[in-house]
């Protein structure tokens, strides 16, 4: 129900303007940049390049090896995040022995800031006085590279998202669970059904669209990813860890490189686009075949 | 006991894997918390795991962080509060209006004036910057407020093209969080800083950080409280317009205190946002409004690795975080966010 009351303007157009204000404006002030050639350091007049910002980064191999490398850790990151989190959720949903407690330490690590998170893993992964090489040689391990090696410093990064973002599958997902109604699986148990099936033909259709949201969110998120790469490697050892966003932060901060970073940000943007809606096509037939 | 709860062996398989995820949860965490109280010779000298057992513990890497030896601490800690605390503050109170005028009164807005504010700002500032040669923010000013001033004059009108409802502009607000924030982020720090050109500094203030923040948390803030406000029983609201009551009182004074539970569970939220915030407060500040986040990254190169000083530092942002985590999960237990996160 809704009624029609000139008062409503005065409830909205705060949030709208500050949103217009601080978020619309400058993304349109970006897209004229991002046609421009701009720098700022050494200071050359602006002059309108067309396409040119874009072609030019199509063409840099860095820019590609920045999308692979964040499409890597996104992807590898949110299915470890799904499989762990849904199974967690699951036992918690299912009164797991001592649920309280897990219930109120999973919330932790998503409260936690990324750069301290980051700055933990660094200690705890560091060769000489780190506890996981210690663990590692008693096992016979040789010390492992951990942040200076390519594949096991992206491995590295990998472990923090799950760490940090497990928990936000978890809730959403225990959220879900919790939602499902009970006399379908009375139904279930009646029929003999082993809980393995019960899983594949109950739980998990049932939890199809809010797994989608999830992992939709989870992904757009990952592929932000900054802070954590930031402190950790710092996107070493060369470029080999470097993500979309901090290869933006290096040309826009470190060479003042204005036109070529508004258009690598806007490329950004429709790499996201593009695989949201990818995503969203592949799944759409799966979750209307379960409504 | 229902059906779903677990039986036999499988309830300790469970029980053994969540025992796993915990210590993998938790270990990082104890580890911070013993390496502050660590001296710096017990750092180097390889791992130890138990204070009193293994290593004396020592409070160096606090008294030397609390005295300021460490870079601006204070300064850094009360300008994280204040601008965490008042950008929530805002951001929920704001997000909040938008979220009930989204849930109970009706919106119509043309396609064609979104599509019209787009092209007026863009041309506008073109125009503005390299027909007319006017400096970069008059441009743009002039651009916008040309741009809102058509695409409010034109809703008025009769226009052909689709109408948009409320559900369209929750859409719209949401959506606001897909874009990558170094998109918004780098376009704000040059808009600021053509701002500044002016004499409105914004580069590294209070004004400017803070409005960042409002603007990226009113998504959230109203994605959840419109399943708040929704939840609400819309008995109490009709009696009081029958009293003909006024629409900013019935708010204020029924909504508002009704919905306490959403709102503090929606502050939290928020602020545990903000205080993280690491991309914006990279851009948009420097020394005086430098934000925790920043400060706490800092600690890596400044001097090498000195383990004890950087966890102590990562330590105070992390507590208040926890203390929050515990507040928030109590929320959650009596159900009151269910609402929320479906």
């Amino acid at each position: 129900m809704t009624r029609n009351d000139p008062i409503k303007h005065f409830f909205i157009w705060p949030a709208l303007l500050i949103v217009l204000v601080i978020s619309i404006f400058p993304l349109i002030y970006s897209l004229t940049t991002s046609f421009m050639s701009l720098r700022l350091v050494p200071p050359i007049p602006a002059r309108f390049v067309g396409f040119g910002n874009y072609a030019e980064l199509l063409q840099n191999p860095r820019f590609w090896n920045v999308a692979w490398t964040t499409t890597i850790i996104a992807f590898v990151a949110v299915t470890l995040q799904y499989v762990i989190g849904f199974s967690v959720a699951l036992a918690l949903n299912r009164r797991v022995p001592g649920e309280g407690l897990f219930r109120v330490s999973f919330l932790v690590p998503m409260l936690v800031a990324p750069v301290a998170v980051a700055l933990i893993a660094r200690q705890i992964l560091n060769p000489t006085m780190g506890p996981l090489n210690e663990l590692m040689t008693v096992f016979g391990f040789p010390n492992l590279p951990f942040l200076t090696q390519t594949r096991w410093a992206i491995g590295a990064i990998i472990s923090v998202e799950v760490w940090q973002w497990t928990p936000f599958v978890i809730l959403m997902l225990l959220a879900g669970l919790q939602t499902l109604p009970e006399d379908v699986y009375e139904a279930a148990a009646l029929e003999n059904a082993s809980p393995w099936q019960q899983f594949w033909g109950i739980t998990f259709p049932m939890m199809l669209p809010i797994s989608v949201a999830v992992v939709f969110i989870r992904l757009i998120e990952s592929y932000k990813i900054i802070d954590t790469v930031f402190v950790m490697t710092g996107g070493g050892p060369g470029i080999s860890t470097e993500t979309l966003t901090l290869f933006a932060y290096q040309e826009g901060f470190k060479k003042f490189n204005l036109g070529y970073t508004s258009a690598l940000s806007f490329l950004f943007l429709i790499v996201i686009t593009v695989i949201g809606l990818v995503y969203l096509a592949i799944l759409k037939p799966y979750l209307e075949k379960h409504k | 006991m229902s059906v779903r709860d677990l039986k036999g062996s499988g309830r300790w398989w469970a029980l053994a894997g969540c025992l796993l995820w915990l210590a993998f949860t938790f270990f990082p965490l104890y580890w911070v918390a013993i390496t502050s109280f660590k001296s710096p010779l017990g750092v180097v000298g390889g791992p130890t795991y138990i204070p009193f057992v293994d290593f004396d513990p020592t409070l160096t890497a606090w008294s030397e962080l609390l005295s300021g030896a460490r870079g601006q601490f204070y300064n850094t800690f009360i300008a994280s509060t204040i601008v965490g605390l008042s950008a929530s503050v805002l951001a929920t109170f704001i997000g909040s209006m938008a979220a009930y005028a989204l849930v109970r009164f009706t919106f119509e807005v043309k396609l064609l004036s979104g599509v019209i504010f787009v092209v007026v700002a863009f041309g506008g500032y073109l125009l503005g910057r390299h027909v007319l040669g006017y400096g970069q923010a008059i441009s743009l000013i002039f651009a916008f407020v040309a741009a809102l001033a058509l695409a409010i004059g034109s809703s008025r009108m009769k226009l052909p093209g689709p109408l948009l409802g409320n559900d369209d502009i929750v859409f719209w607000f949401v959506s606001q969080r897909m874009f990558p924030p170094i998109v918004a982020a780098f376009a704000l720090f040059l808009m600021y800083t053509e701002m500044g050109k002016l004499g409105f500094k914004l580069v590294d203030t209070y004004t400017g950080l803070t409005f960042a923040y409002v603007a990226f948390s009113l998504p959230i803030v109203i994605w959840l409280m419109r399943d708040f406000f929704a939840a609400l029983p819309v008995e109490v609201e009709e009696a009081a317009m029958v009293d003909n009551v006024p629409s900013w009182r019935i708010f204020f004074g029924i909504v508002l205190p009704m919905s306490k539970p959403g709102l503090i569970a929606t502050f939290m939220i928020t602020l545990a946002f903000v205080w993280n915030e690491f991309l914006f407060a990279l851009f948009l500040t420097s020394s005086k409004w430098q934000t925790l986040p920043i400060l706490v990254a800092g600690q890596n190169s400044q001097r090498g690795d000195e383990w004890w000083s950087i966890s102590a530092a990562a330590l105070v942002a992390i507590i208040p975080m926890v203390v929050m985590a515990g507040i928030l999960s109590r929320l959650m237990r009596s159900g009151l966010l269910l609402g929320a996160i479906k």
